[in-house]
């Protein structure tokens, strides 16, 4: 499913703006911007549209454009970029993909967030609230938590909790992790009760950020993942987690984590001790 | 295109193995690894997506660190990691290492999934245990290196200023890495203060000093320049690259051949895959020991230093590298002779990462021992499955002295920064008594929630600290916000710069960073009278030292207050008030104009207008923003990358208004001709001996409004400040 109306809208607003092909500058051209879509390379196309950060042509535009809709989130990524040098064009391309968050499928409300998220554009938070809310398939959920993420905005936090709630647990996980991200954070209480999810991910990313926000009513949860979760990224993160909330209550259940059978905790663990008041 | 490609390539290798033959027979007791019993050598799956210097967050699982002994292509390859540590590091990828004094231990950066950052890993030669190094495990760490004291230096993305967001580098997009540093045994993880841009690849110095990639990203300049700094992260130094000494946009890598003399690589900021040419650098005046051993530690300066290059084919910049000709990853200095020996990485063909990308092509690092006098390699170990790089003696070394310095605690966690005569430059020669003192910017970037672009000039977030008075001796001293890069300028009695540092700096909480002048001869001692400065008599100016980053705005926009120069709360006010009765957009002698036309013969012009309306769609493509507006566009002029970029040509009556960072040779400041700021503002002492262009014409501008203007050009004609941050509004229903 392409965003097909937002790209016509894109060329058809170039092309009104009457700026031709160019070939100047650092030697970016349509030609080779083409010759590496062609390659299907995604280094090919990321090294060619960074070449014509300034390049100004229609052509390119109507390239640039059809690579909003990749599969791969690098190549939107960078044509979203690309897009953000280009003022007058961004903001026409972000009024079109800011009704498909309404209206789109999963996979058009998936290329509009990534637009509207590279793009910073702060205007889009109240549409990426209400669609984080719609029937749709965990990938466009995790794009639109990623735009939220990549704001940084703390109007983006309502879309966070809604996505914490998620029944998929890819949406879980992208949610806490990007609720650190937001400016200005200061509490992880919501994050404390995804702890204790049936995800391993999900409760490693939020022991970290449990951990980096030192919300203290964490802790005895945190005890408790890491003696006993099966999951060693989990155990991990609880015990570095453990040594940044800094409390004596937490010193048996670190001493035991120093003897872990995984190499990628018992050091964490020792130091944690080391930090406990 | 593909397949001839790959033919070229497989040929290549057929001729690399047939002159690779006399390696292996080589006699490795009296060659350059004589006193070498094995190497090791770190193979990642090969990849072509960290074509920019700076890519750190690269990830492909299957990475080994082995060991080959002998050092010789026919010798033993051992996995020393991580095939045996467990399953956690199944999948694990590495980026870099680097093995610990007595050879018994191996620190390095590894990241053990798609979805888990670089974190930190001790490995026990003997044993083989992997334990990780406690870090944030939602951030990176790369790029280990051991320090004498049992501690370990590194580059992190996790930020030294807790809740404050990790500056982010405006050109490849990614969250900066910065110095830190660890006990061995995980306690005190210390992180150092923030360049604005990138801080890579470290390295340590027989002096003690380490040496690493500093991406210096301020207005026009983007490099990666070579800087110092001591074990505890002060004490900041340049090293080589800027002043004109650089062989290349950037330098990394770099390795001590011997004291003041470096082997590094010389490359293009983007699409080499931080690879590049080798170079010889030489920091001082170059000596020859009764060895024959080539030092260059005496009288070590930039101004002063120079390079040799040891390849000469392989380009500098980013284009493809010929066949047979390839880039060089890295390098290992095995002597320290005129024309040394090295250990390198190399790959051949076109290592760049376009023309890789689009023939289906990664580039193959091997490992080859590069004799520099007779320009020939001799291949050790190529997988061509991997790249092996970071090839190292498996031996013991000396360790260095540590370095450091004294943190003072009667700062109270701020940073002092000073000069002990700022008149001493060996980058500007300044009237005696012509500088009334040095205003201190500070910097940031889209972190906190900006646009790409603060303006059309490239420049980055600023917020102006304060004026530090330079006394009469030269000197000054300023107390200022820790581990905050700052930039220095020299400013007259009118408060406009006549000189600008062209550097971001920064310093640790109680960290004292005095220089000699400003960018004074660093290969000479300054002198000053007896006993201590004025400015250490006087003490300290503070300039915002300990206001909080949030509170670092301002609300009035006076000389005393002004601190960013947003240009529709500081600026625009002043033309609304008293320029724009004139100034309109109306075609006239007071409005002139200017097109633009393209290839095509498509045009669109402009009329000098500093009203404060948003630009119209087509102006905002060449102004840079949307947001910005017709007197943001008529005083900064145009993006002039989008210009050349587009081949567009102008015609009419074109000019740049305000002038990045240098307010006095502005033609708006010019015409205006504004008063004196320091002692105190008098409206009656003017800075040129010009006609005012107010005078009779209208209400003059007040000297705050003067002031704002002048900061507005100095600050580098940007059009966001954090006084209307577009990330610090509300976006509710």
């Amino acid at each position: 499913m392409k965003n097909i109306g937002t790209q016509l809208a894109a060329v058809a607003l170039v092309l009104a703006t009457a700026v031709g092909p160019a070939y100047a500058g650092k030697g970016g051209s349509a030609g080779l911007i083409r010759s590496a879509i062609q390659s299907g390379s995604v280094d090919a196309i990321i090294a060619e549209i960074e070449r014509a950060e300034s390049l100004m042509c229609g052509e390119c535009v109507d390239l640039v454009a059809g690579l909003l809709d990749d599969e791969r989130y690098e190549v939107r990524e960078v044509a979203a970029w690309w897009f953000a040098k280009r003022p007058a064009l961004k903001d026409a391309m972000a009024q079109q993909f800011v009704v498909e968050l309404a209206s789109g499928d999963t996979i058009q409300t998936r290329n509009a967030a990534d637009f509207l998220g590279r793009t910073k554009t702060y205007t889009a938070l109240p549409a990426l609230r209400v669609a984080i809310g719609r029937q749709l398939g965990a990938e466009a959920k995790v794009a639109i938590v990623r735009a939220v993420e990549l704001m940084g905005h703390k109007d983006g936090v309502p879309v966070l909790t809604t996505a914490l709630g998620d029944a998929d647990a890819t949406v879980r996980a992208a949610a806490v992790k990007a609720w650190r991200e937001i400016r200005g954070q200061r509490t992880a209480a919501p994050i404390v009760p995804l702890l204790a999810d049936p995800d391993a991910k999900v409760r490693a990313h939020a022991a970290t950020v449990v951990g980096a926000l030192r919300e203290q009513s964490g802790r005895a949860q945190l005890e408790v993942i890491v003696t006993s979760d099966a999951d060693p990224f989990a155990r991990r993160n609880a015990a570095w987690a453990l040594g940044r909330l800094g409390q004596a209550a937490s010193r048996e259940a670190l001493t035991r984590a120093t003897s872990d059978e995984s190499g990628l905790v018992r050091m964490v663990a020792k130091a944690a001790l080391a930090s406990l008041r | 295109m593909k397949h001839h490609l790959k033919s070229l390539a497989i040929g290549t290798a057929l001729v690399t193995a047939t002159t690779s033959v006399g390696c292996s027979g080589d006699d490795s007791s009296t060659g350059p690894l004589g006193d070498v019993d094995a190497l090791i050598i770190l193979q990642r799956p090969k990849r072509n997506d960290g074509g920019d210097i700076f890519t750190y967050t690269s990830y492909l699982p299957g990475a080994r660190l082995v060991k080959l002994e002998p050092p010789t292509a026919d010798g033993v390859k051992t996995t020393l990691c991580c095939d045996q540590a467990g399953a956690e590091f199944a999948n694990i990828d590495i980026s870099g290492y680097d093995i610990s004094f007595d050879a018994k231990q191996i620190v390095f950066s590894g990241k053990l999934a798609a979805d888990q950052t670089y974190g930190l890993f001790l490995l026990t030669i003997d044993t083989g245990e992997v334990v990780q190094i406690p870090t944030d495990p939602g951030r990176d760490y790369t790029s280990p290196i051991f320090l004498p004291g049992d501690k370990i230096m590194f580059t992190t993305s996790s930020v030294v200023e807790e809740g404050a967001p990790q500056h982010r580098d405006e050109y490849e997009r990614r969250v900066t890495l910065q110095l830190g540093r660890i006990n061995l045994d995980g306690t005190g993880e210390e992180l150092g203060p923030r360049n604005l841009s990138h801080r890579t690849f470290p390295t340590l110095t027989s002096d003690g000093r380490v040496m690493f990639t500093n991406w210096d990203h301020i207005g026009p300049m983007n490099a990666g320049h070579l800087l110092f700094v001591d074990q505890d992260m002060q004490n900041l130094r340049e090293a080589f690259g800027k002043e004109g000494t650089g062989a290349s946009n950037s330098t990394l890598k770099p390795r001590e051949i011997a004291p003041g003399r470096f082997v590094g690589i010389a490359t293009s900021r983007d699409r080499t895959l931080q690879a590049g040419a080798l170079i010889d650098i030489r920091l001082g005046e170059v000596a020859t020991d009764d060895k024959g051993n080539v030092v260059a530690n005496r009288r070590m300066s930039e101004a002063t230093a120079s390079y040799r290059d040891l390849t000469p084919d392989v380009p500098r910049g980013r284009e493809p590298s010929a066949e047979t000709v390839g880039r060089y990853y890295d390098a290992f200095p095995l002597n320290a002779k005129d024309k040394p020996d090295l250990l390198v990485s190399w790959a051949d063909g076109p290592v760049e990462s376009g023309v890789l990308g689009a023939a289906g092509l990664a580039a193959n690092f091997g490992v080859y021992l590069y004799d520099t006098e007779r320009q020939q390699r001799r291949p050790i170990l190529d997988d061509p499955e991997m790249w092996d790089v970071f090839p190292r003696p498996l031996k013991t070394r000396s360790a260095p002295p540590i370095t450091g310095s004294a943190v003072d605690t009667s700062l109270g966690g701020k940073t002092l920064i000073g000069a002990m005569n700022v008149y001493q430059s060996t980058l500007k020669e300044f009237e005696p008594g012509s500088i009334w003192g040095v205003r201190v910017t500070e910097g940031f970037s889209s972190e906190e929630g900006f646009p790409e672009m603060f303006g059309s000039t490239m420049f980055e977030g600023m917020a102006t600290l304060g004026v530090a008075k330079v006394r009469a001796d030269g000197s000054w001293l300023a107390t200022v916000p820790a581990n905050v890069p700052v930039r220095v300028q020299a400013v007259d009695t009118f408060g406009m710069s006549l000189f600008s540092e062209p550097v971001w700096f920064s310093g640790r909480p109680g960290e004292s960073r005095v220089c000699g002048g400003c960018h004074e001869d660093r290969a000479a001692s300054q002198v000053i009278d007896p006993g201590i400065t004025d400015a250490a008599a006087f003490g300290p100016d503070d300039l915002k030292g300990s206001v909080p980053r949030e509170m670092r705005k301002s609300d009035v926009f006076t000389r005393d207050a002004i601190v960013g120069v947003a240009w529709d709360k500081a600026i625009q006010p002043i033309f609304d008030a008293k320029c724009v009765s004139c100034h309109d957009g109306v075609p006239g002698p007071a409005n002139p104009s200017y097109t633009v036309t393209d290839r095509d013969g498509n045009s669109i012009t402009w009329t000098f207008d500093l009203r404060g309306d948003r630009l119209p769609a087509e102006w905002a493509e060449l102004g840079g923003e949307s947001a910005f507006t017709r007197s943001y566009l008529s005083m900064a002029g145009l993006d002039m990358e989008a210009v050349d970029e587009g081949d567009l040509m102008i015609t009419g009556d074109y000019k740049v208004y305000l002038n990045p960072e240098d307010a006095r040779s502005s033609i708006a400041i010019k015409l205006l001709n504004p008063v004196q700021q320091w002692p105190t503002q008098d409206p009656s002492v003017r800075a040129f001996p010009t006609t005012p262009h107010m005078q009779g014409r209208g209400t003059d501008l007040t000297p705050d409004e003067f002031y704002a203007l002048i900061l507005a050009a100095d600050n580098g004609v940007s059009f966001f400040a954090r006084e209307n941050n577009p990330g610090d509004q509300s976006y509710t229903d």
